[in-house]
């Protein structure tokens, strides 16, 4: 009897261990459902027909769509405050975590792109001359003139959160003799079947072990780019498609009037791209000053630079959005510097996981997607 | 099988087996009842009246300290939601809930979930409600689903209170959405109702694990204490960035996810989510309490 | 010592003529303590069944598996003739019970308590509610503290609006664990009044009693618990006649009296104080009285003893059993 006991109360917790098991299949039924489904099989392309069909693909314009788009950073970099402090719609806070990003692309001239953060959203809206950044935090429409060519110029503004197309298109230039190209025709991305290019530099000095970039099997848009490190298995830098739909988006949404009470102000691209004080001069400046040496995958770029410069700017826009942040995040990475000395001279160098820079005693700064050894080397090249 | 459990089937009486579908309408209708009585009892109770009267309060006092005060300066980098109360009245009801769904919200209901329980088995009277006989799964249930309606009760309490005091104390007009664009005003009260769902969601899962607590002790405090510790500890978790991998684990992440209905078109996906993981606490938790209940020698 | 005890309870009833029919019921708890082992039950329908036992004997623990609260470890146990538990909840609505002391919700009125428990009974009728908590609160005297609340009771109310929890609906068996703790002689008096009369109805009552007296007065049957066994079950008539009569003469002559009773054939002679004692058999005093004399016994007194029930006992539980309270 008391065996009917033990096995009633088997039977009775047998539920919740199954309701257990039931929910991290669910969880884990993602993977588990792509492998029962197999693996979506495409007509095989070498990376050259690829490559043609997705120039092609671009050329005659992307499809109306709209989506969701994901982007994660683990670029390592050192001492960085994750979350304290990182406000979700700051440009600084992409540096770190995950962020999501929702974009509805109607055409050429006609997109829409919200940031979303807690209780907080940032938009970009563009609907042929008309163009709109709205950030809620602050309860501000910024109507941006000379939008003609608005989404592409203030896309290479905010580098980090831009579309897989801008980041593909960047990727597919750089791809050249230093690189070797593969393609596989089994990959997934927000459900649907997809090529993926692999790009792996050939030069052993590289941190990026491998850039693989997803197109989507139908319409050859880029769903999905990742850079990934040599010193990790996951992806360092990721952006890419969570879900997307080729369908034209509702017009809703790139439509915009600034609603009542919001603080409306205008501006010109030139204003936009000028945010820090002074910023303007300073970049022609470093212009003048800056050279590179080797090339491809490994090309170290040398500017005259000293600590002070790092810090002045942060400083002043201390009182600006995001301002904080990026003081925060210089004096976190300058604070993480090693000191090194060899025949070339002293100096720091910090170290990510994609990127290495050098700041020597004697005013450069020589930046990498390298090893530290070969920026001392390129810093002995002078 | 000589265990406890096993007393699914209802007779509705004594007399010849009536149809199945009059059993049916029967068991439902004394289940209601039954319902109906834990419901009264829950909500006659003086703690319980007065839990209800602190969180109807707590909106009124925000509005009045906005409205003297003035919202907090944009400089200040403050949710920028407490901002918006001051143009419109209805932002207070979000600006509430956000508060109130991380701590005492959540006490309110793991104090009747805990108790619910524990704290019978505590008086006594789980003995006699279970051999009157109240069936073990069909009181568990019926404690269940009465934790749910005071969630909604709670939830209730506050949006009503907020939507009152801001109406009365903020302007109130059309809502304009985090994404800029503009809802009229019973629109957004509309949007008040699906927020109030999302939440009483997310605090009928919090009802779960308090439940699940409440079967495996005789003491109510022990039960509630448990939920509310857990609670604390896991929003402690939630923002330790090297754990934020478990983050969408976490029950309490996505307490505050509703801030989707304020976008335009409404971003039901982080709610979707939230429902689900919602869903799966409920499932877990639910099926730990009832193993537990229908197992359990009641020796008090 | 005699034997009572009934291994086969079905043998000697057929079970359908029972109200509460056990085999092998036992209850082993985790701590390894065996609260009840291998209770053999037979209780006859419409009786009045005292059980007995001294605190601690497992008389609790078996009414709460009777009742479906405690999962025994071992045996099976039928109520209304059901297998329980899987009849669970199609017998216990016609089974009324007290277990283990009353248990309200202090802040509610005695109406609102009981209003409470015929809620949670499924095959309660809501529509006959107010008038059946009616009765029973008037069938126990709480018909003008009805609307008192619960925590203004005092001990003797509490025990009297649980027995009128208890009386809530038509039932065919009563379970009633001490139900006359905390009661003053009046309020004892009037349970057992009520028990009394709920059992004329032809309802069986189950009482659960350490109490010889009260048992005594009103049952018809009893079964004896000591340390989770069962010592005794039967008719209370039959377990007085299963001990002996006693034959008790008071006399300075001890020596030659008790030399008397062994000539007349008389087992079990104890020389005692100033007397002496002898089972009496099936002999008639008479006799023997006339063989004293006839020995030369100076017999200053002479009594027959019939057995009390407390003596059974005793004997039965071999202990300190409290028979006063």
């Amino acid at each position: 009897m008391s065996e009917q006991t033990r096995r009633g109360r088997a039977v009775r917790w047998g539920v919740p261990i199954a309701t257990v098991a039931l929910v991290a299949g669910a969880i884990g039924a993602g993977p588990v459902i792509a492998a029962v489904q197999g693996d979506p099989v495409l007509p095989e392309r070498t990376a050259a027909q690829l490559l043609a069909d997705a120039v092609r693909a671009t050329e005659s314009g992307v499809k109306p769509m709209s989506g969701t788009v994901m982007q994660t950073a683990s670029l390592g970099l050192p001492g960085l405050p994750e979350v304290a402090g990182m406000g979700g719609t700051s440009p600084a806070a992409l540096l770190a975590g995950s962020h999501e990003l929702k974009v509805w692309y109607g055409g050429e001239d006609r997109f829409r792109f919200a940031l979303p953060g807690r209780m907080s959203e940032t938009d970009l809206i563009v609907n042929g001359d008309q163009a709109w950044l709205w950030e809620s935090e602050t309860n501000k429409a910024t109507r941006i003139k000379g939008a003609g060519q608005a989404g592409q110029d203030h896309d290479r503004a905010m580098p980090m959160a831009t579309t897989p197309q801008q980041v593909a298109d960047e990727a597919l230039k750089r791809a050249d003799a230093g690189t070797a190209v593969s393609v596989s025709n089994t990959e997934k991305v927000a459900g649907r079947p997809a090529y993926q290019l692999v790009l792996t530099p050939r030069d052993g000095s590289s941190l990026v072990k491998e850039v693989k970039l997803a197109l989507d099997g139908e319409t050859f848009v880029p769903l999905r780019v990742q850079v990934y490190a040599k010193s990790a298995a996951e992806p360092a830098f990721e952006i890419g498609f969570t879900s997307v739909t080729f369908t034209p988006p509702a017009p809703d949404n790139f439509t915009f009037t600034p609603p009542a009470g919001a603080k409306v102000e205008e501006k010109t691209l030139a204003d936009l791209g000028s945010r820090p004080e002074g910023g303007q001069e300073r970049a022609e400046a470093l212009k003048g000053g800056l050279t590179t040496v080797g090339e491809g995958w490994t090309t170290v770029a040398v500017l005259p630079f000293s600590t002070q410069d790092l810090k002045g700017p942060a400083q002043r826009q201390g009182d600006r959005p995001g301002g904080q942040d990026a003081a925060v995040v210089t004096d976190a990475l300058l604070k993480s510097a090693r000191q090194v000395s060899g025949a070339w001279g002293s100096g720091k160098v910090i170290q990510t996981k994609l990127v290495s820079a050098l700041l020597t005693d004697d005013g450069r700064l020589l930046v990498g997607a390298v090893t530290p050894e070969k920026l001392t080397e390129a810093a002995g090249r002078r | 099988m000589s265990t406890v459990s096993g007393q699914e089937t209802v007779s509705i009486g004594t007399g010849a087996a009536p149809l199945p579908r009059a059993r049916a309408v029967g068991a439902l209708r004394a289940w209601l009842r039954l319902l109906g009585s834990e419901v009264g009892l829950t909500l006659r109770r003086p703690r319980n009246i007065a839990m209800l009267a602190v969180l109807a309060l707590v909106p009124v006092l925000i509005g009045v300290a906005l409205r003297t005060f003035g919202g907090p300066d944009e400089t200040d980098g403050g949710p920028s939601v407490f901002g918006q109360v001051t143009g419109n009245g209805l932002f207070l009801t979000f600006a509430a809930l956000s508060i109130l769904v991380q701590l005492l919200l959540p006490v309110a209901v793991a104090v009747v979930a805990g108790d619910s329980v524990a704290g019978e088995a505590g008086l006594g009277t789980l003995r006699y409600l279970l051999a009157a006989p109240a069936g073990r799964t069909r009181l568990l249930g019926v404690k269940y689903a009465n934790a749910v309606v005071f969630c909604l009760a709670a939830v209730a309490a506050v949006a009503l209170s907020s939507l009152l005091a801001g109406v009365l104390l903020f302007p109130a007009g059309p809502i304009t959405l985090l994404s800029g664009g503009t809802i009229p005003l019973l629109d957004g009260v509309l949007r008040i109702g699906v927020v109030v769902l999302y939440v009483t969601a997310g605090m009928a899962a919090l009802a779960a694990v308090a439940l699940a607590f409440s079967t495996m002790t005789e003491a109510a405090v022990g039960a509630i204490a448990s939920t509310v510790g857990l609670v604390v500890v896991v929003q402690v978790l939630g923002v330790i960035p090297q754990l934020s991998v478990f983050q969408p684990y976490l029950l309490t992440h996505w307490w505050n996810g509703f801030d989707g209905v304020l976008r335009d078109p409404m971003a039901t996906g982080e709610m979707g989510q939230g429902l689900l993981v919602f869903a799966a606490y409920i499932a877990v938790f639910g099926s730990i309490a009832w193993a537990r209940f229908t197992g359990k020698d009641i020796t008090c | 010592m005699l034997t009572v005890r009934e291994r086969t309870p079905s043998a000697t009833l057929p079970a359908e003529d029972c109200s509460i029919v056990t085999r092998g019921l036992t209850k082993r708890f985790r701590s390894g303590q065996v609260a009840v082992d291998a209770l053999d039950l037979a209780v006859p329908r419409g009786s009045v069944f005292g059980f007995l036992g001294p605190n601690g004997s497992g008389k609790t623990t078996t009414i709460r598996m009777l009742l479906g609260l405690v999962a025994p470890t071992g045996g099976a146990w039928e109520l209304l003739g059901t297998p329980m538990p899987g009849g669970t909840a199609a017998v216990l609505s016609r089974v009324g019970a007290l277990v283990e002391g009353p248990a309200f919700y202090p802040y509610l009125s005695g109406e609102a308590n009981l209003r409470r428990y015929d809620a949670a009974d499924p095959a309660a009728d809501p529509r006959t509610a107010s008038a059946r908590i009616g009765l029973a609160l008037d069938r126990v005297g709480l018909a003008a503290a009805a609307r008192k609340r619960y925590r203004a009771y005092s001990l003797g109310m509490r025990q009297r609006l649980a027995i009128a929890a208890a009386l809530l609906g038509p039932r065919e068996l009563l379970i009633l664990d001490e139900p006359t703790n905390g009661l003053d002689p009046q309020g004892t008096r009037e349970v057992r009044g009520l028990i009394k009369e709920i059992a004329a109805g032809g309802t069986t009552v189950f009482v659960s009693s350490h109490l010889l007296a009260e048992v005594e007065q009103m049952c018809s049957h009893i079964a004896v618990m000591r340390t989770g066994r069962l010592v005794a079950q039967g008719p209370i008539a039959g377990l007085r006649a299963g001990e002996a009569v006693r034959i008790r003469v008071e006399t300075p002559d001890l020596a030659e009296a008790a030399a008397v009773l062994a000539a007349s054939g008389l087992a079990q002679v104890r020389t005692g104080d100033g007397e002496v004692s002898a089972e009496l058999g099936a002999d008639a005093p008479e006799r023997i009285c006339a063989a004293l004399v006839a020995g030369g016994v100076a017999v200053r007194g002479l009594a027959v003893q019939r057995p009390s029930l407390e003596d059974v006992f005793v004997g039965l539980t071999g202990e300190g059993f409290d028979v006063n309270g």
